[in-house]
């Protein structure tokens, strides 16, 4: 069995390859000329510049954040390189044929075949290589209907009053050390507006990819759905295999206006770094959404990957019988360490909120739920259910829960229990019983144990979330 | 760093005893700490400005203050008043293997012995425990001998007038095999200060039955902490009772040094007007096959803040650990706040663990039921919450005290308005 372990555990990463692909990068350092640089680079107007340096300037105020639990060498901010775009971008591709084939080469390596998911799920995929947007498809669909999806660098051109309005109107420029600096040099990402009562015919889809070593990666993805609006969002990433640490501070800003719904789905698999733990992205990620009345927000991610991971998609629930749900699966392994988990802010009446997490932690990972839950004064009839299951895989693995609960309204009703087992040997015996062998058998206990998180993936989403955890665990079986 | 802490610094500087060591070692430690702001983890839902504020002063007279009485509890009286331990209130022949004595007082053997031992268990991050390491001058030290069973419980009250300011310390050692009961109890007047800490040795195979009272209320700062080191097979049983006041902190660790200890906590907090009650209990088990039950229960009315943290760390080696924490609040006005965070940190894969914690206000069926029988609103309130606590009462091992405290809580649910 420990053989299985040990084997399982040395597995190579399988996305991990770079791509050949010229692209134009800045030399590391960071300073205001950079970030005038990467400004003129995505030809910004003034506005945004003046933004971005008054975010920079915050930030150099700013001290890193050392409450997680997890532990990594510092940062050093000068060494990174703060813009790469690949180079075939000066002539932007109308359709796929016109990609770079080594591009689009590189998605098939990683299984991801990006035409047939096009024609096959009726996905608009937004492919981020590295920094900038390449790809867009099925536009014309999505205008149609009126829907706005499209790099965020273009929205800044074409939409500048939704941006001026919206951008940092959820996570503010000063919110922590990592938001400030996705603020000042923030390179692309996405943007998504739903005109009012429509239902975004397709699910949208962006893949992130992280390939230029030395790169760090600053998305800045910003999603309005107006009244009455419905979108579903997926996020998925996978990464070259690297020996640098890479720096990924993402912000994510959602806002649902009334009786909107927007639900943000993630496949997380970045790499995680060698089995000394050499390597790795470091996730350093803020997203936070606002519901305005009867609003609804949903988050629900799938962490597998990155060395060490910090990220607490939240809500606001400022709207009265606004709802914010969040559902996650981490998986750490290796030596892995993940601090997530959620914030539910329940500013209005009836606000209800629902929080399930499940972490699994084998090898030598860290694995932390981090949440709040805060009942304000005004929340009356306000409504909180928080379910928090770790599994333990092995015995040199840590599984920890850190929840704030904090309520100043008595009408509002706050629950929270949290649970750590490990795979018990009555459902081992139960499952190799019936002729399944112990891999299959952890397999299918760590799906039933991830079920009620898995069911609120989109269909794609799951089935892909379920492989990746298959894969992880190969073989963790003590 | 605040002027108070530079002034009890400056004071503690001044001394000079047996625990020289420890209280250099405390200064130095002092002298190095950030007065905790909001930021501090710590100290995150308890502002200290009171603390910073506080003019609180040392008070040299021992006269006049004598422990409340509790009905039916014979208890051997081991009396601080303002600071000072007031050994003419400890009347009692004391029983065969319990000694009681003044650290001073020790023969050198012993006082070496005392030494080692002194905050061993309570650890250093206290701010306010290292602040009691360094001004506490009468440190009483209590030993059990091996396989010794005190039927007697043995009661600490640390009394104090209007005005004063204290550090009390005790000092408990239970031998093998050996059992004990300890009452401790605040008894504060208004705008004073107090600490008041607590460490119990608890070795193989003893039995540690423990009661924390803090019923004092109104102007003052009450900072204190027990703190339990639990070997083989050891067992304990800790109830907390407490009401809130300006400032009332208490912080608890118990430790499962020894395989297959077995620890049980249960505290219950009533806060009215504008109190504060922070509760912050931390379970370390370092050993495997050790087991803790925690059951935390809180009523917050009016403008009162409650702030508890529950932490559960299991130890790369504790594996075969069971352990639970339910912690359930109700929250009785909208001016009331209460703050809670229960923590796992979990470093071995064959335990049981799991805490639960709800804020809520009372059930608004149940209340109707009882209206339904002709029973008035407010009397019904009383009812259920006083069912709420009165389920932990019950499990007190000591009737007397059980009896003592019912009273006096329900007098405290008639006066909380509910509002």
């Amino acid at each position: 069995m420990t053989e299985q372990i040990d084997k399982a555990l040395a597995r190579e990463y399988e996305a991990g390859f770079v791509s050949d692909v010229e692209s134009e990068t800045f030399e590391p350092g960071l300073d205001e000329s950079v970030i005038q640089r990467i400004s003129e680079m995505k030809g910004e107007p003034e506005w945004m510049l003046e933004w971005r340096l008054s975010a920079f300037r915050e930030w150099l105020e700013m001290e890193e954040p050392d409450w997680a639990l997890v532990d990594y060498p510092k940062i050093d901010f000068q060494a990174i390189s703060y813009y790469s775009a690949p180079k075939s971008m000066k002539d932007k591709p109308k359709s796929l044929d016109e990609v770079d084939p080594e591009l689009l080469r590189t998605y098939e390596k990683l299984g991801i075949p990006l035409i047939e998911q096009q024609m096959l799920a009726g996905i608009a995929v937004d492919a981020v290589f590295d920094s900038v947007s390449v790809v867009t498809t099925f536009r014309d669909k999505l205008e149609e209907a009126g829907v706005i999806f499209c790099p965020i660098s273009e929205a800044i051109k074409k939409h500048p009053e939704l941006v001026k309005k919206y951008l940092g109107s959820v996570v503010a420029k000063k919110d922590n050390y990592y938001s400030a600096l996705n603020c000042a040099v923030f390179t692309d990402g996405s943007f998504v507006y739903i005109p009012k009562g429509t239902r975004c015919p397709m699910e949208l889809s962006t893949y992130f990819r992280i390939n230029e070593q030395n790169t760090g990666q600053f998305e800045r993805t910003l999603i309005i759905a107006d009244e009455g609006s419905h979108v579903s969002y997926l996020e998925g990433c996978t990464a070259p295999q690297r020996d640098e640490n890479q720096l990924h501070a993402a912000v994510v800003e959602l806002v649902a206006m009334d009786n909107a719904e927007i639900k943000y789905s993630t496949v997380q698999n970045w790499y995680p770094g060698d089995e000394n733990g050499k390597g790795g992205i470091y996730n350093f990620v803020t997203k936070r959404g606002i519901c305005h009345t009867s609003a609804k927000i949903s988050w629900t991610q799938v962490e597998t990957g990155s060395a060490v991971t910090w990220k607490y998609p939240s809500c606001i629930l400022k709207g009265d019988n606004s709802v914010g749900e969040f559902y996650s699966v981490a998986l750490t392994r290796g030596r892995q360490q993940a601090d997530t988990g959620t914030k539910m802010i329940h500013i209005g009446k009836n606000t209800k909120s629902t929080i399930i997490t499940k972490g699994i932690s084998a090898g030598k990972s860290n694995n932390s739920y981090r949440g709040l839950v805060r009942m304000n004064p005004g929340a009356d009839g306000a409504r909180n259910f928080t379910q928090c299951d770790s599994l333990l895989i092995g015995d040199q693995c840590g599984a920890h829960t850190f929840p704030y609960v904090e309520s100043r309204n008595p009408s509002a009703i706050i629950e929270h229990e949290a649970t750590t087992s490990k795979v018990s040997d009555e459902q081992m015996f139960l499952c190799r019983q019936r002729g399944l062998d112990p891999e299959k058998a952890v397999s299918m206990i760590v799906n039933g144990f991830c079920k009620e998180v898995f069911k609120e993936l989109p269909m794609e989403f799951a089935v892909e979330a379920g492989k990746l955890l298959e894969i992880s665990l190969e073989g963790s079986v003590g | 760093m605040s002027e108070w802490l530079e002034s009890a610094i400056t004071r503690a500087q001044g001394i000079n005893d047996w625990l020289l060591p420890k209280r250099a070692n405390a200064i130095e430690l002092l002298s190095n700490t950030k007065w905790p702001t909001r930021k501090a983890e710590a100290w995150r839902y308890t502002p200290l400005r009171s603390v910073e504020r506080s003019v609180a002063k040392a008070i040299n007279d021992v006269v006049g203050l004598s422990p409340v009485d509790i009905t039916d509890l014979s208890a051997i009286e081991l009396v601080f008043v303002n600071g000072k331990f007031d050994a003419t209130q400890l009347t009692k022949v004391l029983p065969k293997g319990l000694s009681i004595s003044l650290g001073k007082n020790l023969d050198s053997a012993q006082q070496k012995g005392a030494l080692e031992t002194f905050s061993s268990i309570k650890p250093e991050r206290h701010l306010f425990g290292l602040v009691n390491d360094a001004l506490a001058q009468d440190v009483v030290v209590v030993t059990v001998a091996d396989g010794v069973d005190i039927a007697e419980p043995i009661r600490i009250s640390s009394l104090l007038s209007q005005g004063g300011e204290s550090h009390t310390r005790v000092q408990v050692t239970l031998g093998d095999g050996s059992r004990l009961a300890v009452i401790e109890d605040v008894q504060a007047q208004g705008d004073s200060l107090n600490t008041a800490f607590v460490e119990y040795h608890v070795a193989s195979n003893a039995q540690l039955e423990h009661y924390r009272f803090a019923l004092q209320t109104g102007s003052n700062i009450s900072i204190g902490g027990s703190h339990f080191n639990l070997l083989d097979r050891a067992k304990m049983h800790s109830t907390i009772v407490a009401f809130g006041s300006d400032l009332s902190r208490l912080d608890t660790d118990i430790i499962h040094a020894g395989e297959f200890a077995d620890a049980k906590l249960n505290a219950m907090y009533l806060l009215d007007g504008k109190e504060l009650f922070d509760l912050h209990a931390t379970v370390e088990h370092a050993m495997p096959n050790g087991t803790t039950e925690e059951n935390v229960r809180c009523i917050a009315a009016d403008r009162s803040r409650a702030v508890f943290n529950g932490r559960i760390h299991i130890h790369r080696d504790a594996q075969k650990t069971l352990a639970e924490l339910n912690n359930r609040n109700l929250l009785m006005s909208n001016t009331a706040e209460i703050n809670t965070k229960p923590e796992l940190e979990i470093y071995a894969d064959d335990v049981r663990c799991a805490h639960g914690a709800t804020v809520a206000q009372i059930d608004k069926q149940a209340l109707y039921y009882l209206q339904t029988r002709g029973i008035s609103r407010s009397k019904a309130q009383v009812m259920l919450n006083f069912g709420f606590i009165n389920e932990l009462i019950d499990l007190m091992p000591n009737a007397a005290l059980a009896e003592w405290v019912r009273p006096i809580i329900r007098e405290r649910f008639s006066q909380m308005e509910v509002k």
